[in-house]
């Protein structure tokens, strides 16, 4: 098996045993009941969708500095998978504000910067859809990805920087012992999962770049006739 | 207990199935568009 596949696949395995923990395992959580087992998709989706970004970023300076494809390749991966993490992260926050907050969605600060993350990057990729010379989408690919990063610690540091309704950041030193294991077990999963994904499409992206690469040049169109 | 969410598995069932359809449909989407190129 492919190395990248085999990280997708241990992902998964990591991913089910820190889900089934988390679902049948930990007792509720003291305030909200059950649907704080919610905790234990959401957090590490939002953990491994930051790094995502933060490996697309260092991808795509990597772009700007040697100009090779193989960076460039890299930097669609992530960019394309912390998008979908992103996605994901929105639609279980959105889930579980409902019966913690009321509501499936406020202009809470973290909440509005992590919409607008997913909406930067989503453009990052139709960008890249929108320019044929590879030279250029590579070059303007890097600059939007570095662009769109910007907003990454604004997101992280937003339940810092502002009174807000969302929760402070977690880490296995803000909740109990008992939540450490599925915690910890999913967010490997996530992040063995996300990598895995990214070097795949990664790798179908070099394959894209090499046949552009080798296909022959069409030849110059002719001058319209004169009358 | 007061002030504990009553109930709810519901939003939790939602917000897993959801999550792990995202994931399959992606690996689904990358093992195709690996087969076309």
């Amino acid at each position: 098996m492919r190395k990248d596949w085999a990280l997708v696949a241990t992902g998964f395995v990591l991913l089910a045993i820190g889900h089934g923990l988390g679902l049948f395992f930990v007792p509720p959580e003291a305030m909200m009941g059950e649907t704080g087992r919610i905790f234990y998709v959401h957090v590490p989706t939002a953990w491994n969708c930051l790094v995502m970004f933060l490996i697309a970023f260092v991808c795509a300076v990597m772009v700007l500095w040697s100009g090779h494809p193989k960076w460039d390749a890299r930097t669609t991966g992530y960019v394309e998978v912390g998008t979908l993490y992103n996605v994901m992260l929105l639609f279980q926050g959105s889930i579980w504000a409902r019966p913690t907050w009321g509501v499936y969605w406020t202009w809470d600060p973290r909440l509005t910067t992590a919409a607008v993350m997913a909406v930067t990057f989503a453009g990052v990729m139709v960008l890249r859809k929108l320019i044929e010379d590879p030279e250029r989408r590579a070059t303007a690919h890097a600059v939007a990805t570095v662009v769109a990063f910007v907003n990454v610690p604004v997101v992280y540091m937003s339940v810092k920087w502002w009174r807000t309704l969302h929760q402070d950041m977690s880490s296995p030193s803000t909740v109990d012992s008992v939540m450490h294991w599925p915690l910890r077990t999913a967010a490997i999963g996530m992040l063995l999962l996300g990598v895995g994904f990214a070097m795949v499409r990664a790798e179908l992206e070099r394959r894209r770049i090499a046949i552009e690469d080798e296909a022959p040049e069409l030849p110059p169109v002719p001058n319209p006739l004169e009358v | 207990m007061d002030g504990m969410v009553v109930g709810g598995w519901e939003y939790v069932w939602a917000a897993y199935g959801l999550s792990w359809m995202a994931l399959v449909g992606y690996t689904a989407s990358l093992w195709l568009r690996g087969k076309d190129t």
